[in-house]
């Protein structure tokens, strides 16, 4: 089995907007959560999916499945205090139906445009490595600085790519690296792969895709809604 | 859901879109997976167009030539992971139904439909990710053919659509000027059909002489005109059209049959005064119908036409962002090959 792992547990603290979680905001009639489950919805490779929500949204997530016609949302499963427990909760609450070899594709609910594509080469790569991460190549010089006001080094940047979502992992794989985790007292992590990396095992790359980014800022939010009111221009 | 989509711009210049694609009443969500570039998406990129036509089309979606897959009915008149082909040419639920019905004849059909949209020209074409799409213009794809040879099957409706207009009886001999792939094709179809005399004419033999034709000719050949041809196809279209209408006129038997499918940018002149002495017919055809890919599928389960068909499939292009789109047109744009690439659709 496919599973798909949304991640829509955050609070969105850096929008602006106080009366709902950036997942929830409405870009031209649908939540940006709706948006981008509609393209795991879709996905013929993907068998069901789990959201995983903060737990006062998550009747309003349920009308939303209902009011779009998610037929494959299987599973919503309350958030956590970090992105890694939010994970944890989900991979928790599979363990009894997900076998070893099963393919969990977690993906951030606030990247709406991620593309048939990408979801593929995520689960061929999955199955592939058991590993993987999806990113972008750096076109900007990244510097590296340790106290914020002067350069420490500037790293080659070819050697740079830019992390997005989806990480995708055999289930055995992830939710061992997360046991292990909670065991050594590491709850923070921003991001699976580095739980795979601490555990000693590979994590293969993904090409993913510029316009796969985040909803993170209102200027994020802005640049999405300009992107598909493009795409909505009417002939006369 | 937000797909990506990529349309022309302005000539040789695509540009990345994001539609928001809706699943409406009677249409149902399809995943496009392989297509084709036509010659008229090729007009629409080199820019060889009316320059007020390009200003009220660009922006727009390219390519009528396409299969895909269902990911979503829910009237379930379709399954999730059929295959099947789109059939371009849309009547609109607004069309006159009494007027329609006046085209709505077995010689003719709703392609001559004066307010049928036609995907890629006045209605969206296939160059994006996901479409929603009518039902009523979706058609499942045989099993056991390469979907690579079923990407043609446009084309061949075409064809079919081109040979319907005529009734053949038996012994007539059918001669087609063009040695494109559309030429090609109708070529096929005519054999397939069981059509014992085919003949074609072109500018160039090392193409023709892999035509499924019985006899071959360059243009200009005086033997040509000693042939005893009963229907003549015209897939040349462009400057080169006039010539070989004029040949095709001065061929033809007496009461023979003409068949129009080039398109021309330009006025033709025609010689007019032989038309009257033979006593010829013409026809125009342009586009097809759900009937004619219904046929379409039929020809393709023929083993010896499909054969015939993946004779033009000069490779596959992965298609992974949109500049492997762009330069597959770019390379489409020069290819003086008979035949053509199918696109193969992975962003």
């Amino acid at each position: 089995m496919n599973i798909g792992i949304v991640l829509a547990g955050g609070q969105g603290t850096r929008m602006g907007i106080a009366d709902r979680p950036k997942q929830f905001i409405d870009v031209y009639g649908k939540p940006v959560v709706i948006h981008t489950l509609e393209n795991f919805d879709i996905h013929p490779e993907i068998d069901a999916i789990a959201v995983v929500c903060v737990k006062e949204w998550q009747d309003d997530l349920k009308i939303l499945i209902r009011k779009f016609e998610l037929n494959k949302v299987k599973w919503i499963i309350d958030g956590g205090k970090t992105r890694q427990e939010s994970t944890y909760n989900a991979l928790d609450a599979l363990k009894e139906i997900l076998h070893e070899d099963d393919i969990v594709v977690i993906h951030d609910s606030a990247r709406p445009l991620i593309t048939n594509r990408i979801i593929s080469d995520n689960i061929k790569g999955a199955k592939e490595f058991g590993a993987v991460d999806t990113v972008i190549p750096s076109t900007d010089t990244i510097v590296r600085s340790l106290d914020g006001s002067m350069i420490s080094n500037v790293p080659l940047r070819k050697e740079l790519y830019l992390g997005q979502t989806p990480q995708s992992f055999k289930f055995s794989i992830i939710k061992e690296a997360h046991d292990i985790a909670w065991s050594n007292n590491i709850d923070n992590a921003t991001d699976d792969c580095q739980l795979i990396l601490n555990n000693g095992k590979e994590v293969h790359l993904i090409a993913g895709d510029k316009l796969n980014f985040k909803i993170t800022t209102q200027e994020d939010l802005l640049l999405l809604k300009s992107i598909v009111k493009l795409g909505k221009l009417e002939r006369i | 859901m937000l797909v990506r989509s990529y349309k022309i711009a302005a000539p040789r210049s695509f540009e990345n879109y994001i539609d928001d694609v809706i699943l409406n009443k009677g249409e149902a969500l399809i995943k496009i997976d392989k297509v084709a570039i036509c010659k008229a998406d090729l007009r629409y990129y080199i820019g060889n167009r009316d320059p007020r036509l390009l200003g009220l089309k660009y922006p727009l979606n390219l390519i009528h030539e396409a299969i895909g897959t269902v990911c979503k009915d829910e009237g379930k008149d379709f399954n999730v992971g059929d295959k099947v082909v789109f059939v371009p040419n849309i009547i609109p639920d607004s069309a006159d139904f009494e007027r329609l019905k006046k085209y709505n004849t077995p010689e003719l059909g709703e392609n001559y439909c004066s307010e049928a949209l036609f995907a890629s020209s006045n209605f969206d074409g296939f160059s994006k990710e996901y479409i929603s799409y009518p039902k009523k213009n979706l058609l499942k794809l045989p099993e056991g053919v390469d979907n690579n040879i079923l990407v043609f099957l446009e084309l061949t409706s075409v064809a079919h659509a081109a040979y319907r207009r005529i009734k053949f009886k038996k012994g007539d001999a059918a001669a087609v000027w063009g040695d494109g792939n559309l030429g090609f094709i109708i070529c096929s179809l005519l054999k397939a059909m069981g059509i014992e005399n085919v003949i074609a004419v072109g500018k160039h033999m090392d193409k023709l002489e892999r035509f499924p034709a019985d006899k071959v000719f360059i243009t200009g050949d005086p033997d040509i005109e000693k042939l005893s041809i009963d229907a003549a196809y015209e897939c040349v279209g462009g400057d080169f059209a006039e010539a070989a209408i004029d040949e095709m006129i001065n061929s033809v038997e007496i009461g023979g049959k003409l068949v129009l499918s080039g398109v021309s940018e330009s006025k033709i002149p025609f010689n007019t005064r032989k038309i009257l002495e033979k006593g010829i017919s013409i026809y125009g055809i342009t586009r097809s119908n759900v009937e004619d890919f219904k046929s379409a599928i039929s020809l393709m389960k023929i083993s010896e036409y499909s054969n015939n068909i993946s004779k033009l499939i000069l490779g596959e292009k992965v298609i992974g962002n949109i500049g492997d789109f762009s330069d597959t047109f770019e390379e489409e744009s020069h290819n003086k090959n008979l035949g053509k690439y199918i696109l193969d659709y992975k962003f």
